[in-house]
């Protein structure tokens, strides 16, 4: 290899070799510390991102829930360093991949680390490939990039990937331009793609919110294959909890920029202790089959990340805010084993115990039990409100035949 | 049907098609291939009921919506409407029908005219059908369906901008009731908001429903939504009625491999379940309409599908009282709860 070229790839080089060192002791595959990814506009500062923190091992699978606006995509853009820089400004936090700061490397650094150590997968895949040019060219461009590949090789790779993602008739279609591909293949061309160079971490942002549910079951199959072939480390970010519940061990639940809770599957499941969980898991119609409950919503609109409510960001919508919560910001309960929380009330046992939705795990009978207290669809002043209007639409009803008998 | 009541239904959808033309080049015949988006397909919809369609993107479901409301013309069959056909109605007498049905759109941002005031918006069916009064007889009952729909009254001369993805739902939905119709046809009214939102609009809807006594045709391709929603679902696939019931038995023991399968595939947000119950994933992608397989539509990805399935298509049977079924190889499957057995 010519020097030039040797120079050029040298970035990517030494982001390869630093997937195959070993881990530091006491330092994950990844580390988010307090991040916080501010953007300055002309409204004001956006608190995008205000206090991530959380660890990835490999094979470990962390899922982000939240609702949208709630700094799940921002996270993880700000980690793949793709955030514009203004607006977005790092006002704290640090990143560290395999014991490295991921904020303090150089452009060049991160082009090496891109696609190389860290992959990702975008929503919605017609926007994230580009039409114009094939599929096949497009899955090697990594490799070309990366590990310096000739056209040829990586070409063959490309083939082998599409093969490995399911896709049948590989070598003919690799030759094939992305509008030639049904929306759940192009999702697999765009995972094939992500896995072209190993990397240790995949960031998939909603990768099956835009397909239908018998691909969404394939695609997500899919990944977990991959993954346990792989050992890779996997952010899924997603608001559908049934996703989460499928593919996740941690899960990171996120409101107005910050993460409210945190722990494994199991203790975000069966064991919720923040508010907005409960309330996100009441908000869910459930398929049961003998009697329908109604849906106990979280009341109000998220806010907007301009102007954070004073105190707890949930509070004027949490049925539970007290005078302090408005005032105060609630600190971190932590539990041993990691499960964390931003609640006031989180770490009082006889309060949770009394409100949170109790999903139990009858996998024996399969039937999923949640206790929920009957309340009629409408609340009380709405009820009221379509009395008036029924009496008023009346009224007019009968003016109008009045009139039109006198006409 | 399930509905045990001998009510007359509101609306009879009889043996529906609707084919667009597709062009087929610059020579030869312009327009000789046609997509049959929606294929004979037959239902009643019953007053103060809620009737959910479900299906995958371009299953027909909401051509069938168009059609019912006559933004579209079929292309054969009937859509009986308080006793009048409409699909042959002249466009004079469709408005008088149209005064009886509204639409609920699933965009909450294209379907609000950004240069009218919501004030007008909410109006404007009372405007087009004469009704409500004098203007000021309107603004008052637009105040009072604002106040209904959860909205302040205050903000009847805001515009739709100023308003957040639930709020413009809500807006669509008192246009909707501004003149109280007998049929509601929401079509994917929810699946554009957040999760918390979505209950809220839902929570509105159910109860709209009981206090006004609208029937809803109700589509999506949420099947959790449907099932909280509807008193009856059929299943489409492909431009064709795969399955229909009321919501317990279509929910507790599909019939169809399809139904089941779709069922199978939404994931259950309870970790120990969803990661022990067995699914069935469906291999492949919806065949395109332009061409769809012959005999059974499903065929193709069927698990079960036989010689038979390849060649006729089957007919819909009753496989228990008020349950329907397109299928040659029906049988029950039953879905304890959730979990799914094999």
């Amino acid at each position: 290899m010519k020097k030039k070229e040797q120079e050029k790839l040298q970035h990517h080089i030494e982001a390869h070799e630093l997937k195959k060192k070993k881990i530091p002791k006491g330092k994950h595959l990844l580390e988010v510390k307090d991040l916080k990814m501010y953007f300055h506009t002309q409204d004001g500062i956006v608190k995008a991102v205000d206090g991530v923190s959380y660890t990835l091992d490999k094979d470990e699978t962390l899922g982000v829930v939240g609702e949208s606006g709630s700094g799940k995509s921002v996270t993880a853009m700000t980690i793949m360093g793709l955030i514009e820089m203004p607006p977005g400004q790092i006002e704290g936090g640090d990143v560290l991949y395999r014991g490295k700061s991921l904020l303090s490397m150089t452009e060049k650094e991160m082009q090496g680390i891109r696609g190389n150590n860290i992959a990702m997968i975008f929503q919605d895949p017609m926007t994230a490939l580009n039409p114009v040019y094939t599929i096949g060219r497009q899955l090697g461009e990594g490799l070309r990039v990366h590990m310096g590949y000739s056209r040829k090789q990586a070409l063959a790779r490309a083939e082998e990937l599409l093969g490995m993602v399911g896709i049948p008739n590989a070598e003919q279609r690799v030759k094939d331009y992305p509008h030639q591909f049904s929306g759940g293949m192009r999702q697999r061309a765009m995972i094939a793609m992500a896995l072209a160079c190993d990397p240790d971490i995949l960031i998939a942002d909603e990768p099956t919110t835009a397909l239908d549910v018998t691909i969404q079951a394939q695609i997500i199959e899919l990944m977990q294959e991959m993954q346990d072939k792989n050992h890779n480390a996997i952010i899924m970010i997603t608001h559908d909890l049934g996703v989460v519940a499928d593919i996740a061990d941690k899960i990171m639940v996120m409101y107005a920029g910050r993460p409210v809770e945190f722990g494994t599957a199991d203790e975000i499941f069966y064991n919720p202790i923040h508010p907005y969980t409960w309330g996100l898991m009441r908000s869910i119609p459930e398929q049961a089959t003998e009697e329908k409950k109604p849906l106990t919503p979280i009341s109000g609109n998220p806010p907007s990340l301009v102007n954070v409510p004073k105190g707890c960001s949930f509070s004027p919508r949490c049925p539970y805010a007290t005078a302090r919560c408005k005032e105060e910001e609630p600190p971190v309960y932590k539990t041993e084993s990691g499960h964390y929380s931003r609640c006031f009330f989180s770490g009082d046992k006889a309060f949770v115990e009394k409100n949170s939705p109790r999903t139990t795990r009858d996998v024996a009978t399969g039937t999923r039990k949640k206790e929920r207290k009957p309340q009629a669809a409408l609340d009380d002043t709405t009820a009221r409100a379509v009395q008036a209007l029924k009496e008023s639409q009346a009224a007019t009803e009968a003016s109008n035949t009045k009139q039109t008998k006198r006409g | 049907m399930a509905n045990t009541t001998k009510e007359q239904p509101l609306l009879q959808v009889k043996h529906l098609t609707k084919e667009f033309p597709v062009e087929s080049g610059v020579f030869g015949s312009r327009f000789a291939k046609h997509v049959s988006a929606v294929d004979d397909v037959s239902f009643n919809i019953y007053p103060r009921k809620t009737f959910g369609l479900v299906g995958e993107s371009g299953c027909g479901k909401s051509t069938t919506g168009r059609c019912i409301m006559r933004l579209l013309r079929p292309t054969k069959g009937e859509v009986i409407f308080d006793g009048q056909d409409v699909a042959q109605l002249k466009k004079k007498e469709l408005k008088a029908v149209r005064r009886n049905m509204q639409y609920i759109f699933q965009d909450p941002y294209a379907s609000l005219n950004p240069r009218m005031t919501i004030g007008e918006i909410i109006s404007e069916p009372m405007v087009i059908h004469n009704e409500g009064g004098s203007r000021a007889e309107r603004i008052e009952s637009v105040k009072k369906l604002l106040d209904v729909v959860g909205l302040n009254p205050e903000h009847i001369n805001r515009y739709p901008h100023e308003f957040s993805g639930g709020q413009r739902q809500r807006i669509g939905i008192a246009r909707a009731f501004a003149l109280s119709p007998k049929l509601i046809i929401c079509d994917e009214p929810v699946s554009a908001l957040d999760v918390s939102i979505q209950a809220q609009v839902l929570n509105l809807l159910d109860g709209l429903q009981e206090a006004f006594g609208t029937a809803y045709l109700f589509i999506a391709h949420d099947l959790s939504v449907v099932q909280h929603i509807s008193d009856e679902v059929a299943v489409m696939y492909l431009g064709n009625l795969m399955e229909y019931s009321d919501w317990r038995s279509l929910y507790a023991e599909p019939y169809h491999p399809y139904t089941q399968a779709l069922l199978s595939a939404v994931p259950v947000p309870n970790p120990d379940i969803q990661k022990t119950r067995e699914r069935i994933i469906l291999a492949g992608d919806p065949p395109s309409p332009i061409n769809p397989p012959k005999g059974c539509r499903f065929h193709t990805r069927c698990p079960i599908a036989t010689e038979e399935c390849k060649k006729e298509r089957p007919p819909m049977k009753e496989v228990e009282a008020g349950h329907f079924c397109a299928c040659w190889h029906a049988k029950p499957f039953p879905i304890e709860g959730s979990s799914v057995e094999l």
